[in-house]
């Protein structure tokens, strides 16, 4: 697999174990934050560095699926208003709050 | 048993957050925190109930500058120290005590790397409020017999303005400096304040309530050239604006843990060593750390600390544009929906750390507007000063009125915070706001051009 195909992999399994993260915040900034460092990345031609960015992000990814148990384990069962209010209507405007 | 199902979830990855399947059940029972009781009738979902509050959920968290969460990575980080690694760091006989060694002196290198600093000018403390007593008072007392005279301001932290009060019981000569109403220090005072038996100027470099960014390159300048110490408490300003001890011309530079998303319970506290700052001990001991600071350096939590810091340096430039855009939405999002909105701090982007938004709504009265934005989770004055009913000692230097100091609400953000969170609150704010207003005559009686100071209040 050539360093571009594993990297799309890469970034497809980041997005992926993102998803899954039980945290609404961490979540957001886990793909958020892979959508942009993959997009900068892709313009690096140099095959060192690329290898080495590789490396770091098998690392991350790592990171992000053992965090992930942790915050099963131990994080809040009660979930915050955004998600309530995503989940339970999906279909919801920003401005219906309950008073 | 705990185990299979970890490795399951590592491998196929079919759990779902919100999804009630068999594996996430095992789980709960696993589970650390003591489960609410799902109501069996209704099967609806368990409220919060603290404090007289009722809270159907989570509120969404906008206080970063009281304190941040740790960030995933961090916490990957502390655990092995938490669990088999468990060493102290100053056993000098056995693998436990090396690798706590070895990973103390790691983490004292990555600190040192974000600040421009030495790792042997880095000493680990129990947070800013330990590293600003140690470095005011330990100072101080240092030059006690050639230098009587502090310099600093009167919009810093609550604990150098105490150590300040301490030093003058007994017999030290404190200047607290005024600032300008947007809370920058004019430094032609500073100059004129500096004497020639001044020891130590503390200003910090970015602050907590307010947001405003103090010219510390300048202010180094000067200090330098009188040859006084600088010292600044950095704990809001490290990994959220460049920073380097160098260039600032710092002596002493303050940092904490918790505001860079790294353990609460763990900062430190930069000591130059080229030319040497001396300073007498706070805590007295066995010498750790260059003898300036006795006791068993916590490893979770360096280690924590210096991941944090690490993670900082390559996220800064990302956060800070991804905060400076946030900022950018609420504050519109506001100021375009309310009249009658204040900005506490500089207008200018350019003195200001984006991340604090701190606005004053008038003729809205504090207590009730906190209440009613209780879904999500922010401030009002800084959490230190918030168990008295007096108003922001920081707002009352800026010279901002009573009325609009005590309705002022503190926004954080951070590399957490979402857009939809930045949404969801500048809807509640504006509700909230209205709704209080629509209840007063004095916001009536504004709508109508009077002017509230010309009013003579009857006297019952």
């Amino acid at each position: 697999m050539n360093a571009a195909a594993e990297a799309r992999a890469l970034f497809r399994a980041f997005l992926r174990e993102g998803r899954r993260f039980p945290n609404y915040n961490i979540r957001e900034y886990v793909q958020r934050r892979a959508k942009e460092s993959f997009h900068q990345a892709s313009s690096i031609t140099d095959p060192v560095a690329a290898e080495s960015l590789l490396q770091s992000g098998r690392k991350e990814l790592e990171v992000v699926k053992r965090q992930s148990l942790v915050y099963q384990l131990y994080g809040r069962k009660v979930k915050n208003v955004l998600e309530l209010d995503l989940a339970f209507k999906p279909g919801a405007k920003q401005g219906e709050i309950s008073a | 048993m705990l185990q299979r199902i970890g490795f399951q979830i590592l491998q196929h990855g079919r759990m779902l957050p919100a999804v009630l399947s068999q594996t996430s059940a095992a789980l709960r029972r696993f589970s650390a925190v003591p489960q609410p009781v799902e109501d069996a009738e209704t099967g609806s979902v368990p409220i919060i109930r603290k404090k007289g509050i009722s809270l159907r959920g989570v509120p969404l968290y906008l206080d970063m500058q009281a304190t941040t969460p740790m960030d995933p990575r961090v916490i990957d980080a502390m655990l092995p120290y938490m669990t088999e690694q468990f060493g102290n760091p100053h056993s000098r006989t056995h693998l436990y005590g090396w690798e706590s060694e070895e990973a103390v002196e790691d983490a004292r290198a990555k600190i040192a790397r974000l600040i421009g600093a030495d790792p042997k000018e880095i000493i680990f403390t129990s947070g800013a409020t330990e590293s600003n007593n140690t470095a005011i008072k330990g100072v101080a007392t240092y030059l006690k017999d050639k230098k009587k005279h502090i310099v600093t301001t009167q919009t810093e932290h609550k604990c150098v303005l105490d150590s300040c009060r301490w030093l003058q019981q007994r017999g030290w000569d404190v200047t607290y400096l005024p600032v300008q109403p947007d809370g920058l220090l004019d430094l032609n005072v500073l100059e004129a304040a500096i004497r020639p038996d001044t020891a130590l100027v503390s200003v910090m470099a970015v602050n907590n309530e307010i947001g405003v960014i103090q010219p510390l390159k300048e202010i180094g300048a000067i200090c330098r050239s009188k040859g006084v110490y600088f010292h600044t408490d950095a704990a809001q300003a490290v990994g959220k604006i460049p920073l380097d001890v160098n260039a600032a011309k710092v002596d002493l530079l303050s940092l904490s843990g918790h505001k860079i998303y790294g353990p609460k319970g763990v900062g430190a506290l930069y000591v130059r060593r080229r030319p040497r700052v001396r300073l007498e001990p706070l805590m007295s001991g066995g010498g750790q750390e260059r003898g300036l600071r006795s006791g068993t350096v916590p490893t979770p939590l360096v280690v924590g600390l210096g991941a944090a810091c690490e993670v900082t340096q390559r996220e800064m430039e990302g956060d800070l544009r991804h905060v400076r855009r946030l900022e950018e939405r609420l504050r519109t999002g506001i100021t375009s929906q309310l009249q009658g909105v204040v900005l506490n701090g500089p207008a200018d982007p350019a003195h200001r750390y984006p991340g604090n938004v701190n606005l004053s709504f008038a003729c809205v009265e504090g207590e009730s507007l906190i209440m009613g934005l209780k879904e999500i989770a922010v401030s009002s004055g800084s959490a230190c000063t918030s168990a008295s009913l007096e108003p922001s000692y920081v707002l009352r230097a800026l010279g901002v009125e009573e009325e609009l100091a005590h309705t002022s609400i503190r926004y954080g953000l951070g590399r957490f915070t979402t857009d939809e969170e930045v949404d969801r609150a500048i809807v509640m704010t504006v509700t909230h706001v209205n709704k209080l207003r629509e209840m007063s005559p004095l916001w009536e009686m504004v709508q109508d051009g009077v002017d509230l100071k010309s009013i003579q209040w009857a006297q019952h």
